[in-house]
């Protein structure tokens, strides 16, 4: 027996009171789903303390259109520029960034403090074609609306993207496809710092 | 240990280690334990391998003494893309100029990406292309002037994926395709900036197909050669770290109506020849498009 294995006090255990730890490891189970389960439900979206505008799409199923106008109108008032958020409800790369902007919220949060950032609720299914972008240019699919505004990501449609734009929506510095490349602390100021 | 006890016991691991993840959340490092911290002049241990293979008891100008500048963003759109410009900052003239330029990516799987064998017919030896980087790299261009010297710039790139990155396979019959192109009118005697782009995939071996989940087997230009008139301009020599449908854009200085020519050579023995006549009326700037040769 390995040193520090207490075998024979478990079996003794287990003979004295199977029933109670039954119900505990059921219990235990239940808290572990629970748990899960919520984690996965709180990070749908950006997190709570970045107060995102969120924007959820109309047109469905046909088309998702997410109309930025009332957002771009706000951070014009606000003289903020915009941090525009794409995210998937179906997207384990959308999940992770979300997480690592809960975790690390205290030490980014102030230097979003110049952004209106807005959260672009997707999904996976959304083609690059039936996804449309209404700004002041007009209602844009992806590919087009990438184009109208000189951003290089116009060939694929990438989750979660993320772009930076002034309110007359032309693009900060051209943003990498994904948010892989600023996924920590460091990385995120770069960005939000529009270090090229 | 009985059976049961056994499987409680494995049931109440799964439960600690399932909790501890989720308390803990994702790691924090970049992707892949990547160094997101090193300045654009760092050395690497990759680079050190290559210099000694490349240049091997050779001093390489660097930093303020360099006479070459790469610029290159911190972070572009795709891996498979990233728009990579070279500066020179001496013109070419016959007394002096930039022979060679070597194109490196520290981290890649082929880290050579192009030698470009220069002329001082070029005027000047500045270049632009697109290179794929596979994941958080130096790209590096070393430039070889004609007494000798070797002078160096770097610049340190985040991004990712580029070798696995699907090419563009909508026109598999344009393979080959070479178009050069004018980007302003003529003017003799002088550095004009031209383009040559060839329809190619690139393949680098390292795509997989979607549908047999088969690897693609490599299929990338392997030298594009300039001619204007009878006078060579540049012989690139390329791998597949760079990006697909290879574009150079470059200088050359007309001494009379010639014609602009690019002999490409693939990984298949492939042969593909774009021309483009040049002539000092009907350019742009006079009231035509730009100009464009296609040859098969």
């Amino acid at each position: 027996m390995r040193p520090g294995f207490r075998g024979r006090e478990t079996r003794l255990w287990i003979r004295v009171r199977p029933d109670l730890l039954r119900h505990c490891g059921a219990a235990i189970l239940f808290a572990c789903w629970l748990m899960l389960a919520h984690g996965g439900a709180r990070s749908a979206g950006l997190p709570v303390p970045y107060r995102a505008i969120v924007v959820q799409p109309t047109g469905l199923p046909t088309q998702a259109e997410f109309d930025l106008r009332p957002a771009i109108d706000q951070a014009r008032r606000e003289k903020k520029s915009l941090y525009i958020y794409l995210g998937a409800d179906d997207c384990p790369y959308c999940r992770r960034y979300e997480a690592f902007l809960a975790q690390n919220a205290g030490e980014l949060l102030p230097h979003f403090a110049g952004y209106l950032i807005v959260d672009l609720r997707s999904s996976l299914k959304i083609s690059s074609k039936a996804l449309i972008i209404r700004t002041n240019l007009g209602a844009l699919p992806y590919a087009e609306f990438q184009r109208t505004i000189g951003d290089e990501r116009a060939r694929l449609l990438v989750y979660p993207s993320v772009w930076l734009l002034d309110t007359e929506v032309k693009p900060l510095m051209q943003m990498p496809a994904g948010t892989g490349t600023f996924q920590t602390v460091p990385e995120q100021l770069e960005i939000l710092n529009l270090v090229q | 240990m009985s059976k049961s006890a056994r499987l409680w016991r494995a049931l109440w691991m799964v439960c600690v280690l399932a909790s501890v993840g989720w308390i803990a959340g994702p790691a924090q490092a970049a992707v892949g334990g990547l160094n997101s911290n090193a300045a654009h002049n760092d050395s690497s241990p990759e680079w050190e391998k290559l210099r000694a293979r490349f240049f091997p008891n050779r001093s390489i100008a660097a930093d303020a003494a360099s006479q070459v500048q790469l610029i290159v963003p911190l972070r572009a759109a795709y891996g498979a893309s990233v728009p990579v410009k070279v500066v020179s900052k001496l013109p070419q003239r016959n007394e002096l100029y930039v022979k060679k330029l070597y194109l490196f990516i520290d981290k890649n799987p082929s880290p050579l990406a192009a030698v470009l064998d220069l002329t001082a017919d070029l005027g000047q030896a500045d270049f632009e292309t697109r290179l794929r980087v596979d994941e958080y790299s130096h790209v590096r261009v070393v430039s070889e002037l004609s007494n000798g010297e070797l002078h160096m710039d770097s610049r340190y790139v985040k991004v990712s994926g580029g070798c696995s990155a699907p090419p563009n396979r909508e026109h598999p019959e344009l393979i080959g395709k070479t178009i050069l192109k004018l980007n302003g009118p003529v003017v003799y005697d002088r550095p004009n900036v031209a383009d040559v782009t060839v329809l190619h995939p690139n393949d680098t071996g390292f795509e997989l197909n979607n549908i047999t989940v088969m690897f693609i087997p490599p299929h990338f230009i392997r030298s594009i050669k300039v001619r204007y008139g009878e006078h060579k301009l540049f012989d690139a020599d390329l791998d597949f770290s760079v990006s697909e449908n290879p574009t150079f854009r470059f200088n050359f200085v007309p001494r009379g109506d010639a014609t602009l020519t690019a002999e490409i050579e693939d990984s298949r023995e492939g042969r593909f020849t774009g021309m483009l006549p040049v002539h000092a009326s009907g350019l742009p700037g006079q009231g035509d498009a730009p100009v464009d040769s296609r040859a098969p």
